[in-house]
């Protein structure tokens, strides 16, 4: 059987990890053969560009050369895909091969598309790359009063990032004994401070507390970095000294202009995870259209089912098992505190206080995804 | 069924300590106390990265069948008995050589190593070993390996 995975981020290399263990008699003996193509030879720990935007990590430290997270059998390639032919089970890719398969995994995740908001890209900040989350650095350790506006682009991966961005600021201008100096005011796209009601219960005398203003509501139509204002779509505007924004986010362009999805977001069945239409396509992570977060711990949990049924397919003819929505959130809360958020399709988080014991168990997580992406964790 | 509440439960098995235990229990709470004052990010990261390292080299080491058929086999008396041999023939090899005086090259120096017993014997057990080596090589690859 050819596997074909597309897509080195943490769900493709979970996907490929898994079935490599899984599959390993298969592969030893010619049965099965799996193959990797990926757009990079790096694979980078995306949770990390929030910590170089404070100076708490360097980039660096946020990079491993993909080859060498993933098992030897595994076929891997740099060379992304270019089109893809479903009715064919090939793929063609920038270099001009073609990879043929049996069943095919896309895991080609998502990309930020700051410039679809007129002005956001030249007047924000942001932590969703390397040079913007350094750039924002630079901006945050050169600011010293006025006020600091947060606003969320729609959709965005990472619905904790808002809240975590707005306790790491309070402490980072605590720390620089500016805090007073400091107004925050914090934007949100619907009618309550976050998109998971228990998250948004949680977090309002969490903000409260540290003397940050909301406002909800808020849909960027705009920013005019001229004059340092942001616009809505329901018709108000705020003005700011410095704009942190959460940019929007769509599928990879790939996907897009393949047809695959709209939005670059593949219709896919949220509980075998298979592309509709389509048994033998699996999608994982970001790439999905189901309604969970985009995040890496929802790819992870996807890209476990996914391998466990591949490979029950290649033993028994038959998937084994479903995916049940899970998704698991590390929320840095500041002073050295986190908590987090689980929740499923069916049952929605219930956040525990948080705690200086869960900031460590996630400074750890920050090491140990690179065990988490080998298949170990 | 019991209908205490876990933290009355708890008070109760704290009540039933006789002040030997609670001091013990105030240190051991001390010391926990005092660890975790002591601990920075830094170091939780670091201790975190070592053991994802060091999980993941032990994680291939134990699926790799190469070591673990070579641990296999370490485990007979006589590849034991031959690994001190080794190690013994590498200290007495070492001071040998700082006691002998520099090869003096060419044909003539090379024959009369080679006619010595002890070289021989060495060769030899390349030889056998070699020859060995070879055959299970073959085999493997005969397998398709």
């Amino acid at each position: 059987m050819r596997i074909l995975i597309v897509g080195g981020g943490t769900g493709g290399t979970i996907v490929a990890n898994n079935l490599a263990r899984r599959l390993a008699e298969e592969i030893r003996g010619g049965r099965v053969r799996l193959t990797m193509l990926s757009a990079s030879d790096r694979h980078m720990y995306q949770p990390g560009l929030l910590y170089v935007a404070f100076g708490q990590m360097m980039p660096d430290e946020l990079y491993r050369k993909q080859k060498s997270l993933l098992e030897s059998s595994i076929d891997f390639h740099v060379d992304p895909v270019e089109e893809f032919m479903l009715d064919q089970n090939r793929v063609r890719t920038a270099g001009g091969r073609t990879h043929e398969y049996d069943v095919m995994v896309i895991a080609t995740g998502s990309r930020i598309v700051p410039h679809e908001i007129p002005g956001l890209e030249e007047g924000a900040e942001t932590f969703y790359s390397e040079a913007g989350a350094i750039k924002m650095f630079k901006a945050l350790r050169q600011f010293q009063e006025g006020t600091v506006a947060i606003v969320v682009g729609v959709p965005h991966k990472c619905p904790i990032a808002p809240v975590e961005v707005t306790f790491a600021l309070h402490d980072y201008f605590v720390a620089r004994g500016i805090r007073d100096k400091v107004h925050i005011k914090y934007h949100y796209p619907i009618g309550r401070i976050h998109t998971i009601e228990n998250v948004a219960k949680w977090a309002v005398p969490e903000f409260e507390r540290m003397g940050i203003e909301t406002e909800t509501l808020f849909n960027i139509r705009e920013v005019d970095p001229k004059h340092q204002v942001v616009h809505s779509e329901e018709g108000t505007e705020t003005h700011y000294d410095l704009l942190i924004a959460i940019p929007p986010h769509r599928g990879m362009e790939v996907i897009e202009t393949q047809k695959l999805g709209t939005g670059g977001w593949i219709p896919t069945d949220r509980n075998q995870l298979t592309m509709e239409g389509h048994d033998n396509v699996y999608v994982v992570g970001d790439t999905t259209n189901l309604p969970v977060s985009k995040t890496g711990s929802a790819a992870h949990f996807e890209a476990e089912v996914v391998a466990q049924n591949i490979a029950s397919l290649v033993k028994i003819g038959a998937p084994v098992c479903e995916y049940d929505g899970k998704v698991y959130c590390f929320i840095e809360t500041g002073h050295n505190s986190a908590t987090y958020a689980m929740f499923n399709y069916e049952n929605p988080p219930q956040l525990k206080t948080p705690n200086k014991a869960m900031h460590w168990f996630k400074t750890s997580y920050n090491k140990m995804y690179w065990t988490s992406v080998r298949g170990l964790l | 069924m019991s209908t205490e509440t876990p933290s009355a439960a708890a008070l109760d098995a704290v009540a039933a300590f006789n002040p030997d235990d609670l001091h013990q229990l105030a240190e051991l709470g001390t010391v926990v106390a005092a660890a975790r004052d002591a601990l920075s990010d830094d170091i939780i990261a670091r201790a975190a990265g070592a053991f994802s390292e060091g999980i993941t080299l032990l994680d291939r080491l134990t699926r790799n069948e190469g070591l673990v058929h070579l641990l296999q086999e370490m485990d007979r008396e006589e590849n034991q008995q031959f690994l001190i041999s080794m190690s013994n023939a590498f200290t007495a090899a070492s001071r040998d050589l700082a006691t002998a005086p520099p090869a003096s090259g060419g044909i003539g120096g090379l024959l009369r190593l080679l006619s010595d017993p002890g070289t021989q014997e060495g060769l030899r057990l390349m030889a056998l070993i070699g020859a060995r080596l070879s055959d299970s090589m073959r085999d493997i690859h005969r397998r398709g390996g």
